[in-house]
């Protein structure tokens, strides 16, 4: 892997060296730097660990997060809250859904007095609760922010919507964690399609007059869930995972990974060498060039636990339907802006994940993973390159959000 | 993804799911035109060699796609939009299969696939936009091949 070769063949005075720094001093080009993780704490770090969690995830990383009944001292913390940037918003796993979230917290309620539910869409399920209230806060760093939205997943007494899609995930063991905080470059979790749709997005958000009858709704972007980080006072214009690279054969624990919050406003989110990649605002892509095909739509995701691409050359699992099982293989790719600018070089390897997991079952953090993308070729606006995990292991990966000033541009981009 | 849940019992799931309740995949010509209702949505219909494609477009920007065969029965459907489609019309009797393989699959929130052998589900989800196509490989008239479900 990329950083123990830099390790092993650094002196430790040129070590200390890097890390950025505006020098214009002729001399010898430093080699790049080494990943620097960020130490977790007060104003803006908070730790991550990729472990399997409550659920038996794999390749996914979590993050804690307090949650209070607003204006007031009772609080909860709440462990293994996966840590998303392919999403937006924070939604946690009610107690009686096998969750931890025991608080009575308001409801959020609709002009005109009904309570505001909502649908979470996956590719393989959906999560149904009621939006309810909370202050929140982020212990190790000290982040927090007041009466915020949250979507509580698996409330009871509420009754699923037929229009909430099975296969219902509306536990901590179908859902795969204790919450989710999506911290993705939109500014709020559906965006305009929500607001003005009319009749209103079936699937999506929902007024209850009753929690047995709900109906779906508009929801204007204010009343949507916002990005967390767009609420905290500092350090609100996008967020940093970095994470270290796991051992090849993958581990049950990978530990000492950061969630840095803010980009370029602290002496520890500067962007450094990384570059910047524009996402389009309206699609949520970077462009991507693999195999000679360019202009691939592209994503760096924290919530998609191995790299998704198609190449039909890549022998696919028989027993791990969806993934790939070739013989070690390294594979070159090049990430550009969308619209066209700066690019950057992304590569990787792919193994074969079922010999992996047979040579170590109880991994949860595995390097090198890949799958294959299958998207009908008529679809408006797939994703068509899809990096996860696997490319964030050893990386710093920031994610700006969209209108957010930062010193590398406006957001919404990807960097690194 | 737990991987020991890969093992189905593909025999205990056929026996469930027989014959069409709605329409969709599995049913007749006439279940296109119920989807089309139920949907509340444009009708276009496209000939290809040996397959038929009929169009389902809502005003909100789902659009899902019915192929039929010579014999008019629905071989294969594909979908994207805003939100997922209503599975339980577009699978029609293969719905019960595809609950029973989603939950064991216990795949990403990204990325569904399933492969029965008679049914394959791919599923692709992220932020606002949702894809995927569906096919039963012994309904698939001669010359037609997965590719051509898009």
């Amino acid at each position: 892997m990329r950083k123990s070769l830099i390790l092993a063949g650094l002196p430790l005075l040129l070590l200390s060296a890097c890390g950025g720094g505006g020098s214009s001093d002729i001399g010898p080009t430093p080699p790049p730097p080494g990943q620097i993780i960020a130490t977790p704490g007060p104003p803006n770090v908070e730790p991550v660990v990729v472990d399997a969690g409550p659920a038996q995830a794999f390749n996914t990383g979590f993050v804690s997060v307090t949650i209070c009944v607003p204006g007031s001292a009772t609080c909860q913390t709440i462990d293994h809250i996966e840590v998303d940037t392919g999403s937006t918003g924070l939604r946690i796993l009610h107690a009686s859904a096998g969750g931890q979230l025991s608080l009575n917290l308001p409801p959020a309620m609709a002009p005109g007095g009904m309570a505001l539910a909502e649908c979470l869409q996956f590719a393989d399920g959906s999560s149904f609760g009621p939006i309810e209230v909370a202050d929140i806060q982020f212990s190790t760093s000290g982040k927090s922010a007041t009466n915020v939205a949250v979507q509580v997943i698996g409330a009871p007494n509420y009754t699923v919507p037929a229009d909430c899609p099975p296969r219902l995930e509306n536990t901590v063991a179908d859902f795969g964690a204790n919450g989710i905080l999506g911290v993705g470059p939109f500014i709020q979790d559906c965006g305009l399609a929500c607001q003005n749709s009319n009749p209103p997005l079936p699937g999506w958000y929902y007024t209850c007059s009753t929690p047995t009858t709900c109906a779906a709704a508009t929801a204007t972007t204010a009343q949507q869930l916002q990005n967390p980080v767009t609420l905290f006072d500092s350090d609100n214009n996008g967020v940093i995972v970095e994470l270290p690279s796991p051992p090849a054969g993958g581990t049950a624990s990978l530990t000492g990974g950061a969630l840095v919050f803010g980009i370029g406003t602290e002496s520890n989110n500067g962007l450094g060498s990384a570059v910047v990649l524009a996402i389009d605002d309206t699609t949520g892509f970077v462009q991507a060039t693999f195999n000679g095909t360019a202009g691939l739509n592209a994503a760096l995701d924290s919530g998609s636990n191995a790299n998704f691409f198609t190449d039909s050359s890549i022998q696919q699992c028989t027993a791990a339907v969806g993934f790939y099982c070739p013989p070690s293989l390294n594979l070159t790719s090049t990430l550009q802006s969308a619209g066209g600018g700066a690019s950057a070089a992304a590569d990787f390897s792919v193994a074969n994940l079922e010999s992996l997991f047979n040579a170590n079952p109880s991994a949860a953090a595995m390097p090198n993973v890949a799958g294959p993308l299958n998207i009908p070729a008529g679809t408006a606006n797939p994703i068509q390159f899809d990096l996860g995990m696997p490319f964030f292991f050893g990386r710093n990966i920031f994610t700006a959000i969209e209108n957010a000033p930062t010193p590398g541009g406006t957001g919404p981009y990807f960097a690194y | 993804m737990k991987l020991n849940g890969i093992s189905l019992s593909c025999a205990a799931l056929v026996l469930l799911g027989t014959g069409p309740a709605f329409g969709g995949l599995g049913g007749a010509l006439d279940s296109v035109q119920a989807d089309q209702a139920h949907m509340k949505g444009a009708l276009r219909v496209t000939s290809n060699s040996g397959f038929t494609v009929h169009g389902i477009s809502t005003a909100y920007g789902t659009s899902v796609r019915e192929y039929t065969g010579p014999g008019g029965t629905v071989f294969a459907v594909a979908w994207d939009g805003p939100v997922n489609p209503d599975f339980e019309h577009l699978f029609g009797g293969y719905y019960t299969q595809y609950l029973q393989a989603a939950a064991a699959a216990h795949g990403s929130h990204r990325h569904l696939s399933i492969q029965l052998a008679d049914l394959v589900i791919q599923n692709n989800a992220r932020m606002r936009t949702f894809a995927g196509r569906a096919w039963v490989p012994s309904l698939l008239p001669q010359n037609v091949s997965a590719d051509d479900i898009r």
